[in-house]
């Protein structure tokens, strides 16, 4: 929520300093995995800082996510969560459109007083973006 | 169309070769036009060998409507046939690639070698009555060719060869396309809602750089604009060079390690080649990104990019490199996405006549933020297609 919101200062706080974020693609073209965002926590937050300063799609993104599997280590404080998503961009008219469909692979940080995110892959079905997005997935 | 203000600003008197009329993106006959004048003659990009890089691999692919197949033999040889079976006219192959000694269609398992050649009709001898054999019905062949590691086809036979359409355009990527050291390893394609041109103008514009904050941040303030230079050749292709990067300038990004550079490259040099009429290969150093548009209608494009780094490199190289292309132009960078915005805007703008033309009238000897590369690709569009980019509509040349 705090992504669609585009309240990126919340977003990074939800985040662990080991934070590591990737968005990922397989090319039937070439038959390779692709990665089309690559951050870890500094680099998230400074990409994120420079968003404002862009020009960007107009509209907004919404995340709808499907918790598929959660497997919580008790042990290590770690739960692992696959999650379907899909994301919706609305443009300034009211119109909306999917955007882009998915699986999220993260692990969440259960060490602490409340769950950090320690990780993401954000695995894209959807190849064909139209004008792209400075906001990630 | 008057509006309140009574007519439209008038503009001091320049030559055409300054002006491009809006007709030229939103005209349905002139689109026709340059399908047959321009797509139907000139060598387009289909892709690069590396994506072909073992006998009988295959790419698939679609060429102003026209479905391909290009697939290198079992002599190493890169031929490319139309993908349709000699039968029932079924479009042959449906994935995008793979490795096969024989393309079988999927209705009546016609099958068909690396020549195109039919090599299997099932139960033939309800043919012989009326003559037909497997030796008629062969792939149509669309001829192919290889120059610096790109494959290129071209839809017309009399063309002249590829290396000589292209002449010395691609010479600054003769030694990092031409080490045969690289291969693809980004590739994704979107269909922009806006004329195929407009795609090119961003790769030819080099004032709009004002447009995008990370070039202001680490390439605008960067060595003088006088050490740029804006080159043409001829048939239209176009480069721009000596710019400079300082990546570091901007928040979040790293410079450029020297030995991650490609061959022939310092690890801040940019500079980018337009290819008439719809391709366009940049080079930053430690990658090179290539575009290619083709147009689906007169206000829709498809466009293909792909980026290239060294074949050998270890997981931790590669990984980086593709941080580095997609800083700039992967789909959530921080480039290309303003590109296709801007783009899009501009389709808005001329669709309904709002916009009726735009100025390519920026003058600085050749350096700079010259509008030279733009004024050459129109000046090759207007010898094709003899129309004046300035008035298109009344200036019909004969066949």
């Amino acid at each position: 929520m705090a992504l669609d919101a585009e309240d990126f200062t919340a977003f990074i706080d939800l985040c662990s300093t080991e934070f590591d974020y990737r968005i990922t693609v397989y090319s039937p073209e070439i038959r390779k995995e692709m990665i089309w965002l690559d951050q870890d926590y500094e680099g998230m937050r400074a990409l994120l800082e420079m968003v404002p300063q862009h020009l960007k799609r107009l509209g907004t993104l919404k995340r709808h996510v499907s918790v598929y599997i959660i497997d919580h280590d008790a042990t290590a404080a770690i739960a692992t969560v696959t999650s379907s998503f899909i994301v919706t961009h609305t443009d300034p008219d009211g119109v909306s459109q999917l955007f882009v469909a998915g699986t999220y692979y993260d692990e969440v940080d259960c060490r602490g007083d409340r769950y950090l995110l320690k990780r993401r892959r954000a695995h894209l079905e959807t190849r064909d973006l139209g004008i792209g997005s400075h906001i990630p997935i | 169309m008057e509006n309140s203000a009574g007519t439209r600003q008038t503009l001091p008197e320049m030559p055409d070769t300054h002006v491009v009329s809006g007709a030229v993106y939103t005209d349905k006959a002139i689109f026709e036009d340059e399908k047959r004048r321009v797509f139907g003659q000139c060598w387009h990009l289909a892709c690069h060998e590396s994506e072909l890089g073992e006998a009988y691999d295959y790419r698939t692919f679609d060429y102003i409507g026209t479905p391909l197949i290009a697939i290198r033999g079992g002599d190493g040889v890169v031929r490319t046939f139309m993908n349709v079976c000699s039968h029932r006219g079924a479009k042959i192959i449906q994935e995008p690639s793979g490795n096969a000694k024989r393309l079988t269609c999927f209705y009546h398992l016609w099958s068909y070698d690396d020549r195109g050649n039919c090599v299997d009709i099932p139960r033939p001898e309800a043919y012989e009555s009326s003559g037909l054999k497997k030796d008629d019905c062969g792939l149509f062949e669309v001829r192919t060719e290889t120059h610096l590691g790109l494959v290129f086809i071209n839809l017309d036979d009399k063309a002249p060869p590829v290396a000589d359409y292209i002449g010395a355009a691609l010479d600054p990527f003769a030694d990092s396309l031409g080490s045969g050291e690289l291969e693809v390893f980004h590739y994704n394609r979107a269909i922009l809602h806006a004329n195929w041109k407009a795609w090119q103008e961003t790769n030819l514009d080099l004032y709009h750089e004002w447009m995008h904050v990370l070039l202001r941040r680490t390439q605008v303030g960067e060595g003088s604009m006088n050490t740029r230079v804006v080159k043409s050749f001829e048939n239209g292709h176009t480069m721009g060079g000596g710019l400079k990067a300082s990546y570091d300038k901007y928040k979040g990004m790293a410079a450029r390690d020297p030995g991650m550079a490609l061959p022939g490259l310092g690890p801040d040099d940019f500079f980018f080649v337009d290819l008439w009429p719809n391709a366009a290969l940049l080079a930053r150093g430690t990658a090179i990104r290539i575009d290619v548009v083709t147009p689906i209608d007169e206000k829709t494009m498809l466009v293909e990019w792909r980026g290239l780094g060294l074949k050998g490199d270890s997981a931790d190289v590669r990984r980086t490199r593709m941080q580095h292309h997609n800083q700039y132009w992967g789909p959530f960078g921080r480039n290309v996405p303003e590109d296709a915005f801007a783009a899009e805007a501009c389709e808005l703008g001329f669709r309904h006549g709002a916009a009726t033309r735009q100025l390519i009238a920026r003058e600085e000897g050749g350096k700079g933020q010259d509008d030279g590369m733009l004024r050459a690709w129109y000046a090759e569009w207007a010898r094709r297609m003899g129309r004046s980019p300035a008035n298109p509509t009344n200036a019909i040349a004969p066949d």
